[in-house]
């Protein structure tokens, strides 16, 4: 079993009969108190998000997680399908383990597969992946109403909120996490 | 990076409001330092260090981490009731949703009052900020009728997790009490360790959630500022508010006995030699001006942006800036 003290976003641990990924780590210094790590943990496979905290430089147990590259196909309402990059192999999980993810994928969208024991357990999207803008309307200048930002829909079907200079067929940069807009893709 | 113009007219909006009831209150706002040559002593905080150079020569300066310390100096200077709204800073403090490393500090000073007052401005405040009874932060309704829900800690432990405080007084005993009903214990090192690991993990999830709660009453080794409590010692007369789960302010009956302030300073100055941050001197001239503060006096930090976020309904404080550093840096 390896432990480590270093509690930060993307490390799988072990914990509470369960495998999580943590998704967030944020050091906390509880009003006049010591240093703690406060963490969102993902279970992979219940796909469940709970935060805890934990005291800074506390060991956990580090699990044995794999990362493999993997294919979006398809999916059939309550299952989704993807293909390994290397083996080829098909797999498929629930729309329960995609949650929120799913607004992202797209036939051939490429991302990881996270692997317990060899078996594919949950995905994780990059940070930050580009998408073409297919919606949105003009924007006008000096709209206050609006606040500067509207709604364009991404080739995904997703909505997001871009500033209002961003056109259709655009390609921008969207942070997968909160689905919030970065930039204009290069 | 979303420039949202609409929420910009809303916070300006709160924020004039927040002057126009210390306007209304006769508080004199005052202008305090963001660069300081010894910030306040705080053990467990990362503070932000930069140079001033003159001619070759060079001096150590510190972003404030708080106000407290000058406006002490001003209350000794018989300022009576003061305020200051400006922008602090802490080191590491990144990510999540309710932090930014610089952020807008209110802090006000009551003289002739004690941290129940204080309780009754955080209140009046809000009904200045908003004429609503009830608000809705995301998707949860509270309530913000006055009085507000008020529960020390010790009614906090016993009533979320059947532990006295009071009663388990040294490290052995909380511990054995604590991992007698399961609450995880691992890697702390002291009593406020444990204390903190089931406060944050068990209770304060809870805090706010219907409506505003004052947490007061903590263990007097976490108020090293505040007056010790007249019933029972062991506690000291600091509170805090929290609206929505999130921390919102911290408040004391300031400790105003200049000997006991300094001994407690010394303390913490060794704590932070232990913690292996910068150490920086202990204020003289703090501690002169505490001698010359005549009357009781009670002071706050309230933490602006994160009050903002929850009455604009606001999930993440990223939302209530307009140039957060967390999205800088993405």
């Amino acid at each position: 079993m390896a432990m480590t003290t270093d509690i930060k976003k993307g490390l799988a641990i072990n914990f509470k009969n369960g495998t999580w990924l943590v998704i967030e780590a944020q050091f906390v210094n509880p009003g006049k108190g010591g240093a703690f790590t406060r963490a969102k943990i993902r279970n992979l496979k219940s796909n469940q998000v709970i935060e805890y905290t934990f005291k800074a430089g506390e060991s956990v147990d580090e699990a044995e997680v794999s990362r493999r590259r993997c294919q979006y196909l398809y999916n059939d309402g309550s299952t989704f399908n993807f293909m390994d990059n290397d083996s080829y192999e098909q797999f498929s999980l629930t729309a329960d383990v995609i949650g929120n993810d799913k607004r992202f994928l797209t036939d051939g969208i490429e991302c990881y597969a996270m692997h317990i024991d060899g078996v594919p357990a949950s995905i994780e999207l990059s940070p930050k992946m580009d998408f073409k803008v297919i919606t949105t309307t003009p924007g006008i200048k000096g709209d206050t109403a609006t606040g500067g930002s509207k709604d364009a829909t991404i080739e995904t079907g997703a909505t997001i909120k871009v500033p209002l200079f961003v056109k259709e067929g655009d390609m921008i940069k969207i942070n997968t996490s909160d689905a919030s807009y970065v930039s204009k893709a290069n | 990076m979303i420039y949202d113009k609409k929420t910009a007219i809303e916070r300006n909006k709160l924020t004039k409001s927040l002057r126009s009831f210390f306007e209304k209150e006769k508080f004199l706002e005052v202008e305090t330092p963001i660069m300081v040559r010894i910030p306040g002593m705080e053990p467990h905080l990362n503070i932000f260090e930069t140079d001033l150079i003159v001619q070759n020569k060079k001096t150590k300066l510190f972003l404030n981490h708080s106000p407290e310390l000058q406006m002490k100096k001003l209350l000794g200077a018989n300022f009576g009731n003061i305020f200051t709204l400006i922008k602090t800073f802490r080191n590491g403090e990144i990510g999540g949703d309710t932090h930014n490393p610089e952020f807008t500090m209110l802090e006000w000073y009551r003289i002739k009052a004690d941290y129940k007052d204080l309780m009754k401005d955080c209140e009046n405040l809000v009904k200045t900020l908003t004429e609503k009874t009830q608000i809705t932060y995301q998707n949860h309704k509270i309530d913000l009728k006055t009085p507000w829900e008020k529960l020390s800690c010790e009614e906090l432990f016993q009533k979320y997790c059947k532990i006295s405080l009071d009663q388990n007084r040294t490290f052995k005993q909380l511990k054995k009490t604590a991992e007698e009903k399961n609450f995880d214990t691992n890697f702390c090192k002291d009593w406020d360790d444990i204390f903190f690991k089931i406060f944050l993990n068990h209770i304060e999830p809870h805090l706010g959630k219907e409506k505003p709660t004052f947490v007061y009453d903590y263990p007097s080794t976490q108020a090293a500022l505040a007056k010790k409590s007249s019933k029972n010692p062991f506690f000291a007369q600091r509170f805090e508010l929290y609206i929505g789960g999130i921390e919102i302010a911290n408040a004391f009956s300031e400790l105003t006995d200049a000997k006991e302030q300094k001994a407690r300073l010394i303390e913490e100055q060794k704590l932070r030699k232990k913690l292996k941050k910068t150490i920086f001197d202990i204020d003289g001239e703090f501690l002169a001006s505490l001698e010359s503060i005549q009357h009781n006096c009670a002071g706050i930090a309230l933490g602006v942006d994160r009050l903002f976020m929850i009455l604009m309904d606001k999930k993440n404080i990223d939302e209530t800036l307009l140039f957060p550093l967390n999205k800088i840096l993405n």
